[in-house]
């Protein structure tokens, strides 16, 4: 009994560094310890059901193994905010009066394609949409709507991410790699300082440079020039 | 909170009797086990024991194993269970040496099953 106790906890231990370490993307709205309760459990309770060689007081034990780790946690977490730290992590701020907070998402080993589709789901379809977003510690994204009027009208496309330029979406905004570079140079920016850069349709473009503020600007500036 | 902390001390209490009981039970029952296969072993070693023999040992481990199957997996119950349906075979027909090996290999388990169960870093691993 104290044996299938001890492998209890250690796959645990194991699973729940794992976890914790693979970020917020790997979980959906349950703390990393809950889905790790959720991933064993189920096992547990299937093994000795369906192989009647194995006494049932072995997934019993291992449940209630589980359960107490559970409520020890769940003690921990209340008893102060440096447990509740380490158990559940805490709230990335990936969305602030900035822009995109690339730092953090990195942290939580996202990127801003990511970020986009998280919020598209939740019906933000620029990233200039939200004042704040919040990748809460259970993965979910909490968002900060801007004021309607200052609003995009069409769908963008991520144009550069973390220095790297998305040819595809290029192509599919009808802009030439000399035209990037063109507005770069406008701009005084090199691509690789970009963090994100998104346009869409109507010219609209969102730039955010390392360190510095995001800008909202136009891509017609290029045809002018 | 407060009923955090009596649901976690209720299934540490739980847990902890119940492992030093199970400990104990299979200890217990698996020494009592062996002593009668000790004393089989040395009527077999004599070429004294009869049927009547194996079959008081065969009905012990038949009232022990009702409760051992809550602990142990059934096969290693099954194990024991055959190596002493053939001994009973072999000394029924007075084969001593053929009865022997089979004696020393359920006290072999008598004595291993138990082991499998205390904690130790080679059964954690």
């Amino acid at each position: 009994m104290l044996v299938t106790l001890i492998r209890t906890l250690i796959i645990f231990i194991t699973l729940f560094t794992v976890i914790r370490l693979m970020g917020k993307r790997q979980i959906c709205e349950m703390q990393p310890f809950e889905f790790i309760i959720t991933l064993i459990i189920s096992d547990l309770a299937c093994i000795p059901m369906s192989d009647v060689s194995i006494p049932l007081v072995y997934g019993i034990v291992s449940i209630l193994g589980l359960f107490l780790l559970h409520q020890l946690i769940s003690l921990l977490e209340k008893s102060g905010n440096f447990c509740k730290l380490v158990f559940s992590g805490k709230p990335s701020v990936v969305i602030d009066k900035w822009g995109v907070n690339i730092k953090e998402l990195k942290k939580n080993d996202m990127g801003v394609e990511d970020l986009i589709e998280s919020m598209r789901s939740m019906g933000y379809f620029s990233l200039d949409d939200l004042d704040y977003a919040i990748y809460e510690s259970n993965g979910k994204l909490s968002a900060l709507e801007k004021d309607s009027e200052k609003k995009g009208s069409a769908i963008p496309f991520l144009v550069v991410a973390d220095g790297k330029v998305k040819k595809n979406n290029l192509y599919k905004l009808n802009i030439t790699e000399n035209d990037l570079d063109n507005f770069l140079k406008d701009k005084r920016v090199k691509a690789r300082d970009v963090e994100v850069l998104t346009a869409d349709d109507n010219g609209r473009v969102y730039l955010k440079v390392k360190n510095k503020k995001y800008e909202i600007t136009s891509l017609k500036s290029i045809g002018e020039k | 909170m407060k009923k955090t902390i009596i649901t976690i001390i209720a299934v540490v209490i739980l847990l902890t009797v119940g492992a030093v009981y199970e400990n104990r039970f299979i200890l217990n029952e698996f020494n009592d086990f062996d002593t009668s296969l000790s004393t089989l072993y040395s009527k077999i070693e004599n070429q004294t024991a009869t049927d009547l023999d194996v079959y008081a040992v065969q009905s012990k481990w038949v009232e022990k194993k009702r409760h051992l199957h809550a602990f142990i997996p059934h096969n290693e119950i099954k194990e024991v269970d055959l190596w002493l349906a053939e001994s009973v075979i072999y000394v029924k027909n007075k084969q001593w040496e053929e009865a022997l090996p089979k004696i020393e290999v359920l006290r072999e388990l008598a004595e291993q099953i138990p082991i499998t169960f205390s904690v130790r870093l080679e059964n954690i691993l």
